[in-house]
């Protein structure tokens, strides 16, 4: 029997392109919704697919970075960014694999404008790399914290920038001082 | 909470997600046991996806009226303010008196919902309904028409279509400005495709525009639940998850302030590898910076509430 895959065939056909054969599949949500995968062949890929999708006129909704599990200790630690992309009711998720040659993603915000506040947070709180961000300064976390923070337990006074404690206080009032 | 996530398993992580948000918690819990359920395959019986649509639309309903209520009260009109609080109160008695909870409803499970619904309960939201229904008509008719509100908010915190296009943003916000964005319509889940309700939009892009949206969804929302109720199937409430195995899922739903987005990537344990989700207020503050241009510094409070802002859900 013919399997029928709901979205738009053309943007499917140009995605599937930029990916190795395994690395293209399509789903159902429990409702009969499509949702679309591409694991990209290399992260530089997605600048291509980025294109393909603002050209149909798709919406960025999320950028889920993580930690790889399927890679071996000694090449360090590999992340993956997976981009959701959302057009005419379908879920396009196309995800960026780091790898030891190219360890970071490059930057989409010349085509989602929106993504600067995910890839920024996929930055200090995964610790993923992006090439070329605009505007890499940090969107919740203190300076002094190191990037990739989602793995380690912080005191709530810290993460915070010490907005819970008198600490707040001293942090603007040394401000104030070196000013 | 991300990192908590990954220290609970499937079912802790049910109670952990509903503690994002105060205000939409039952959105939390809705689209995390939807995103599970996608990446393990689990259908869930007809009648819980009935009595998931119908706390939605419940908590829809409350969470509207309580940005309108605050809506008033920015623009100094304090009297409408408790009135429309007063209203907003019957629906936090019908919240209590369904579900036990009066914010966090705890109803959502994966597989289904933690209980049924008694015939009784349901006799007393309909109850409810037919006193809130003329009220809201009422309180409708005061934000489109009053000088005093419309003297603040037409013409105040534009936010033109293609500003909105831009920046991506979702629910009422969106819609305020003209685009036709809701899950509920584009991607129907739960039993979103069983009832008729329409896509409200505007094309103002102010705060008057947003104003109007979020009141006639609230008749919409009065609409949809009379439609569960009376249709709602009797039967099974809950399907069990028999096994977990390796697998990716994405889930929308269309909360009070627009999509909510959740993400899980499963392995052959009973953690979740990887959980991740974004609230519609993530997508809306960055349409503050084109509202707030050219703006008086007295309306800034009030184009900002215009968003519906959530930073319990924002920074999680």
């Amino acid at each position: 029997m013919q399997t029928i895959v709901k979205g738009d065939s053309a943007l499917i056909n140009t995605l599937a392109e930029l990916c190795p054969a395994e690395g293209v599949s399509h789903t159902e949500d429990q409702d009969g919704n499509a949702q679309h995968w591409f694991k990209l062949s290399s992260p530089d890929k997605l600048i291509a697919a980025a294109s393909a999708l603002k050209d149909k006129a798709a919406r960025l909704s999320l950028i889920s970075g993580y930690v790889r599990q399927d890679t071996d200790e000694a090449d360090g630690k590999l992340f993956a960014a997976c981009y959701h992309f959302v057009l005419d009711g379908c879920v396009y998720n196309v995800t960026a694999n780091t790898t030891k040659e190219m360890p970071y993603v490059p930057t989409i915000t010349s085509y989602f404008v929106n993504a600067d506040w995910h890839e920024r947070e996929m930055m200090e709180l995964v610790g993923v790399k992006v090439q070329n961000q605009p505007n890499p300064t940090r969107l919740f976390l203190d300076t002094e914290l190191e990037p990739g923070v989602i793995g380690s337990y912080i005191p709530l006074s810290v993460m915070m920038n010490g907005a819970c404690t008198k600490d707040l206080w001293e942090h603007i009032l040394g401000s104030k001082e070196v000013k | 909470m991300e990192n908590l996530a990954k220290k609970r398993n499937l079912i802790m992580n049910q109670t952990l997600v509903e503690r994002v948000c105060s205000l939409c918690s039952n959105s939390h819990a809705f689209t995390y046991a939807m995103v599970v359920e996608n990446a393990l395959g689990i259908q869930i019986p007809e009648r819980a996806k009935y009595m998931r649509t119908l706390a939605e639309e419940i908590k829809r309903v409350a969470s509207h009226l309580f940005t309108l209520a605050i809506q008033a009260h920015l623009c100094g009109f304090d009297s409408l303010f408790m009135h429309v609080m007063e209203v907003r109160e019957q629906m936090q008695d019908v919240k209590e008196t369904l579900f036990g909870n009066r914010m966090n409803l705890s109803f959502n499970c994966i597989g289904g919902t933690k209980f049924d619904l008694e015939q009784e309960n349901l006799d007393f939201l309909m109850q409810t309904l037919d006193k809130v229904d003329p009220q809201v008509t009422e309180i409708t008719d005061i934000f489109e028409t009053d000088p005093m509100i419309c003297n603040r908010i037409v013409g105040t915190g534009i936010l033109p279509k293609e500003d909105a296009l831009r920046l991506g943003v979702v629910g009422p916000v969106a819609r305020g400005s003209g685009l036709a964005l809701d899950v509920r319509k584009e991607s129907p889940y739960a039993a979103y495709d069983k009832v008729s309700f329409q896509l409200i939009t505007r094309d103002g892009c102010d705060l008057y525009a947003r104003t109007c949206v979020r009141l006639h969804e609230i008749t919409e929302s009065i609409r949809i639940i009379r439609q569960i109720v009376q249709d709602m199937p009797s039967g099974e409430y809950r399907t069990h998850m028999t096994k977990i195995f390796p697998s990716e899922a994405v889930a929308r739903t269309e909360a009070p302030r627009g999509e909510v987005i959740y993400y899980i990537r499963t392995n052959n344990t009973e953690i979740p590898e990887r959980l991740k989700w974004r609230v519609p207020s993530y997508m809306n503050w960055e349409a503050l910076g084109v509202m707030l241009r050219n703006a008086k510094v007295a309306d800034a409070a009030l184009i900002t509430n215009t968003i519906d802002p959530c930073v319990s859900c924002t920074e999680r």
